[in-house]
Order: structure tokens, then sequence, then C-alpha cells
């Protein structure tokens, strides 16, 4: 998951603006103490044993999170995959559409 | 500074939310007032780590009952103000009452707005070696600077290991103030959660930060 507790830093060049959420006290006070809360909020839970990695956008560096392949996409080209990114799953406070799943 | 901008760990905030289909913008003004920052930061009027400090700098509950576009209007404000660009009689006014003072890179016009649009470069030349390497364990120093710092405060004491070196960057903490960009060697420093939050912490929790090589002091 990826925060700026101090201000808004986000990767600009490859997400476009920041939503309300990722610059709002909500998410920057949260994010780095209670990750699994923050989860819940976007409806999102993950089995107690998984490791959460939080990383706070305290420099210029900019950081965003490599999706999960969702399963059942062997074979997918590309540009189908793709299809299944959402910018929260590249911010790490959502996965990837399922695939078949609405859009 | 030790201000209410640097909120990782506070408590009381409420949920996220999340909006569904959220526009860019929520209203015009919002667009002119990222135009407004962008254009003068370009122009040469300030850098960014100096237009943060002028977020920060706000007070604590204008800070917090101000959306991020009120406070980057707020902070430009305040900002330009200070370095002589504009006058409190200007602002009253609503327009230019004063004559304009020259901007350090001239003109601002229509064909720079992509080249503004694109990120600045922070790297810079190294003036000495590193002192630390990915592996080595690390205490964030506790330091309390007024001034403006990218050291939060919910590391500081605590003890960390470099995980990766990013070469150096211009220095926040100088840059801000106008007093030089001093690189320094940045490192992604990774915390236990145990040792930021204690025994009653997320156990499956890591929490790295960008930390530059005077925020850090060797075991």
């Amino acid at each position: 998951m990826v925060v700026c507790t101090l201000c808004s830093c986000y990767p600009w060049e490859m997400l476009g603006l920041p939503p309300v959420w990722y610059k709002a006290a909500p998410y920057r006070s949260r994010a780095v103490k209670d990750p699994r809360g923050v989860l819940a909020d976007f409806g999102v839970s993950l089995p107690k044993e998984i490791e959460i990695r939080v990383w706070d956008s305290t420099a210029e560096t900019r950081f965003l999170v490599l999706p999960m392949r969702p399963e059942g996409t062997e074979g997918w080209s590309e540009q189908q995959l793709a299809e299944l990114v959402t910018r929260d799953s590249m911010i790490g406070t959502g996965f990837p559409k399922a695939p078949g799943a609405p859009s | 500074m030790n201000g209410v901008h640097d909120m990782g760990g506070m408590d009381g905030f409420g949920k996220v939310e999340p909006e569904p289909n959220e526009p860019m913008f929520h209203t015009e003004w919002e667009a002119r007032v990222l135009a407004m920052v962008r254009a003068m930061g370009a122009a040469g009027a300030f850098n960014i780590d100096t237009s943060r400090f002028y977020r920060e700098m706000l007070p604590p509950h204008i800070y917090l009952a101000s959306s991020y576009y009120k406070k980057w209007f707020l902070g430009l404000e305040d900002m330009l103000v200070d370095k002589g660009f504009i006058a409190a009689e200007d602002v009253a006014a609503g327009h230019a009452v004063q004559p304009p003072k020259p901007l350090k890179h001239g003109k601002f016009a229509l064909a720079d707005v992509e080249r503004v649009m694109v990120r600045g470069k922070f790297g810079r030349a190294a003036p000495a070696s590193p002192k630390f390497k990915p592996g080595d364990h690390v205490r964030a120093k506790n330091i309390h600077p007024a001034t403006h710092t990218r050291l939060p405060r919910y590391v500081r004491g605590h003890v960390g290991v470099i995980e990766r070196d990013h070469g150096c960057h211009v220095f926040p903490d100088t840059a801000a103030m106008e007093a030089g960009e001093s690189p320094q060697w940045l490192y992604t420093v990774v915390f236990d959660g145990a040792e930021l939050w204690g025994a009653d912490g997320d156990p499956t929790l890591k929490v790295s930060i960008d930390a530059f090589e005077p925020y850090l002091e060797p075991l």
C-alpha cells in the first residue's frame, strides 16, 4: 500500500491526479498504523498471515503496486490483462478486476 | 516542523471515503489553483519544498478544515506575499495594484504548460560516499526541527533496516528554506510494525519511509 503521510505525493505521471481520499486525513493518518482497517473501508480483507507492506512517500521517489495476476488469466495478452488493472490496485487498496467481472 | 500535516499514526479522523466515479476536479477554481501553483513554480517563484512548507505553516485549524486545493491556494497566497510577488493590497483589490516583481524564468507562456506538468529531476551528483548500505540497521534520529523536514514523527527514535539506496537527492530541509540543495544520500528504510506501534500493533505490518542520510544514525 502506498501513502504520503506528510502531504499527498502520488505518481501523477502514471496514475493521473490522486483521488480526494488519498489526500485526506483519514487515509494519510491510518495507512501506516492500521492498514487492515483502511482496507476494510474499501471492502477488502486479507488473510491474517499475509504481510502488509506500506510505502510512505516521504521523498521525491514515487511508488505504485504491481497488482497480482488474477487466476484464470493464463495466456491472456498484455491488453487483456491491462483491462483488469484498476487505479486502486496500483495504490494497493484493492485487487484487480476478476476475469469476466463487469467493468 | 511538528505540525498537523505530519499525520502518520494519528487517530480520530474517521473512515476513508472513496467516491465512486470521482471527477478530476470538483469545482472550476480547483483546476485554476493547480494551474497557478504549477505556473508560479515553473516561473521560478519557489521550489516544491518551499511550497510544501508554506502549506505546513497554515494554522492547524485552517489546515484541518481546508480541502486539498484550498490548502494549495492559501499556501500560495502566503508564499507570494512573503516573496514579494504580490502585495496584501493586490489580494484585497482582487487584481494587481502594485507593479509586478519580475519572475526568475521570465514570462510564463501557453507553450510552457506541457513542460511544467512534467516532474522536476531531484537526483544530484554525490558530494561524498554513502554512510549506509542495504541491510544496515539504523535509527531514525530523535530530531524536531521547527522548519521543514521529511522525517515523519512516527519513526523518530525507532530502528529500521536500510532496504535500498536511491542515490543522492536534493535535501528538502535546506531547499525549503532556500538555503541550497545540499544533496544527500536517500535510502528506503523499513520498520517493523511492532517497533513503531508497540505490542498491540499489527504483527504482519512493515512500513518504509524514504530517509535522507542526515535523518539516520548508525547502531
